[in-house]
């Protein structure tokens, strides 16, 4: 029962990672809000089919949908949620910049939903068992166990399935296209902002669905389920999968997930402090992540080339030299901030009207 | 109205803390164009340095501002030595995810160290005193100073030094810095260690003004950190402190008319405000321009 447990995690954070590869690896934004999603998939899940809270414990709602439905509904405000925080953090901002404000969105969310109780019942959380269909089939608690794995793992390869067919046609092509080169792309008549909006809202939904499988999986969800660490395990999986690539994304997971976690349990954890192996689990992460970016930054699975006409040796050149472009624009965009717009509209702008504002002296 | 003035004073301590934390942030990114994420660990590490060292200097707070300052320096130097450097030529985002991983690994290893449990420093805060309108205790005053002492000492160091000049230069730009002999490696790494120094006095000093913390102290200022520097104007050391001072304020009159507990929401409402209308700082005369770091 414990492998049935691992592997139903393992697959549940498999659709998430698909999700956010779609954002991250295709529209290349790094999206710090994406377990925000996940979070609120899941209370919503609860929430929606639990029934009413009993007077100490508070939630909102309370209603008795069924559970298909609850997911459903669940999806539908997560992905409303991810509309209202995407068209604030995609429409100008990259990079950095998007990622700050993506963490700025979740944080916030975190707070209120921890400390405004008539919410989700605050540090407590919402817990109940959801197991739809188990008394309908008759089973006992560890043969549900197993039919929800089999579940998750179907709604994986559906996903994957999605996913797959979504990097060959002309969307994901016009993602990673973006990714590479927004202006090329723009110029190219592509529409940046709804290329990634589209892609940020799918992978919402994605995380919503997961959101819903999880509060199945663990009947329980409170602020501590849900930090800032939690995403960054995803984030190294899709790093060691391979990012842009959905079968080595899949497979990160379960490398990451099982082999590695699973792996450091046997970590020798003293009793007097139990706060050590969870800590080494972290610290791996961590060396995981920068290891991989530094010598192995596209995983052991190559994002594949999909249908790009032109062959191997020519693209290299080809996203070299966009390599140097970029570098040359960004360099001139961070010495003067207000000269953006000419930056954009000319792309190897030379450094030296970079320094035309001297005066400014770096420092304001 | 009493509240207010009350909430006026404090939000000027906190702008004090932030505008330390964030001109040190904003130092980093003005030499080597990268945002910190792991800047928050280095108050971390300031904290805990000082806690340790309380006990060997019996409760000396000098003595434990100056080891919170050279354990913050030492780190300063190490993230920029071993992580920073090692990602030379690589996107700025590339290197912003690894030093958040950075920021995990350095978290973790001081829970290792000292336990994920809350730990307090045993220095008095003093007694509270009317200063004008303001009611601020001993600690207060002297955050107060001290962040003025520093941002005095920086303004001096930036504007009137050799080093300022280099870098002013290498903020400017990096190449054209080098061509003109400035040795850039040396002084980005000296950088470094100043903001390193500067993030983990205030580290100290948010510790001791919170009065307990944790390994998770830095990591939540962070945010605050990061939208005092994008207030001033990312990379522009001396608005930083007006930034930093829209923040305090913001937070702490917001605060005490709804409850302290979302102090920090409105810090992230300020937050994307910012970066939906001004993202290059509020003291840029711009509309928002397409900001691709």
């Amino acid at each position: 029962m414990y492998w049935v447990s691992v592997f139903t995690e393992a697959g549940i954070f498999a659709i998430l990672a698909l999700g956010l590869d779609v954002i991250w690896g295709w529209g290349g934004d790094f999206d710090l809000a994406f377990y925000g999603y996940l979070a609120l998939g899941s209370y919503l899940t609860f929430v929606l089919t639990i029934g009413r809270p009993t007077p100490p414990v508070q939630y909102i709602l309370g209603w008795h949908l069924p559970v298909l439905a609850a997911i459903v509904v669940a999806m539908v405000v997560v992905v409303g949620l991810a509309a209202v925080i995407g068209a604030i953090a995609l429409r100008n901002l990259r990079d950095i910049y998007f990622a700050v404000t993506t963490l700025g969105a979740v944080s916030a969310l975190y707070l209120i939903v921890e400390n405004y109780t008539p919410l989700f019942d605050g540090y407590n959380g919402v817990y109940g068992l959801i197991n739809p269909g188990q008394s309908a089939l008759n089973l006992t608690y560890n043969g549900y166990r197993i039919v929800f794995l089999v579940i998750v793992l179907a709604l994986l390869f559906l996903a994957y399935l999605l996913v797959q067919r979504l990097s060959r046609s002309p969307f994901g092509r016009m993602l990673r296209a973006v990714r590479e080169d927004e202006r090329a792309a723009a110029a190219y008549g592509r529409k940046v902002f709804w290329a990634k909006y589209r892609a940020y809202l799918f992978g919402a939904a994605l995380a919503g669905l997961t959101g819903g499988l999880f509060a199945i999986f663990i009947s329980a969800f409170n602020p501590s389920a849900w930090t800032p660490q939690e995403l960054l395990v995803i984030y190294a999986a899709i790093l060691v999968g391979g990012r842009g690539n959905p079968r080595g994304v899949i497979l990160g997971v379960f490398v990451v997930y099982i082999g590695f976690i699973e792996l450091t349990r046997f970590l020798p954890s003293p009793a007097s402090r139990p706060d050590f192996g969870p800590a080494m689990r972290q610290i791996l992460i961590g060396l995981m992540i920068i290891l991989m970016l530094r010598f192995r930054p596209e995983g052991l699975f190559r994002e594949r080339p999909g249908l790009d006409r032109a062959p191997r040796s020519a693209r290299r050149r080809l996203s070299g030299s966009i390599g140097a472009l970029a570098t040359a624009s960004a360099g001139s965009t961070d010495a003067t901030p207000t000269s953006a717009p000419a930056a954009t509209a000319a792309p190897p702008a030379p450094p030296a009207p970079a320094g035309s504002a001297a005066d400014e002296g770096g420092p304001g | 109205m009493n509240t207010f003035l009350v909430s006026i004073g404090l939000g000027l301590s906190t702008a004090a803390i932030l505008s330390l934390s964030a001109v040190a942030f904003t130092l980093e990114y003005a030499v080597s164009r990268i945002a910190n994420f792991a800047h928050g660990e280095f108050l971390t590490i300031g904290a805990y340095a000082a806690y340790s060292g309380q006990t060997i200097f019996h409760q000396n707070v000098a003595a434990a501002a100056a080891i919170a300052a050279a354990a913050g320096a030492a780190a300063g130097l190490a993230l920029n030595a071993g992580l920073i450097q090692q990602f030379r030529g690589r996107s700025a985002i590339t290197v912003f995810i690894a030093t958040l991983g950075a920021a995990i690994i350095v978290e973790n290893v001081l829970v290792i160290i000292y336990g994920a449990a809350n730990v307090t420093y045993g220095f008095s805060q003093g007694t509270l005193h009317h200063v004008g309108p303001f009611l601020w205790s001993t600690s207060d005053i002297e955050v107060i100073i001290s962040a003025l002492a520093v941002a005095g000492l920086i303004y001096l160091l930036l504007q009137r030094t050799r080093f300022g000049k280099a870098v002013r230069a290498i903020s400017q730009d990096r190449a054209l810095a080098q061509v003109s002999g400035i040795p850039a490696r040396r002084i980005i790494m000296q950088t470094w260690a100043l903001a390193g120094a500067v993030a983990g006095f205030a580290g100290f000093v948010l510790a001791d003004t919170v009065g307990t913390f944790g390994p998770t102290l830095g990591f939540s200022f962070l945010l605050l950190t990061i939208t005092a520097t994008v207030a001033g104007g990312i990379g522009r050391p001396y608005a930083t402190f007006g930034g930093a001072l829209i923040v305090g304020l913001v937070i702490q009159i917001a605060g005490a008319y709804t409850s302290s507990a979302y102090q920090l929401v409105f810090a992230f409402l300020l937050l994307v405000l910012l970066m939906l209308f001004r993202p290059n700082g509020v003291f840029v005369r711009r509309s928002a321009v397409a900001v691709r770091a």
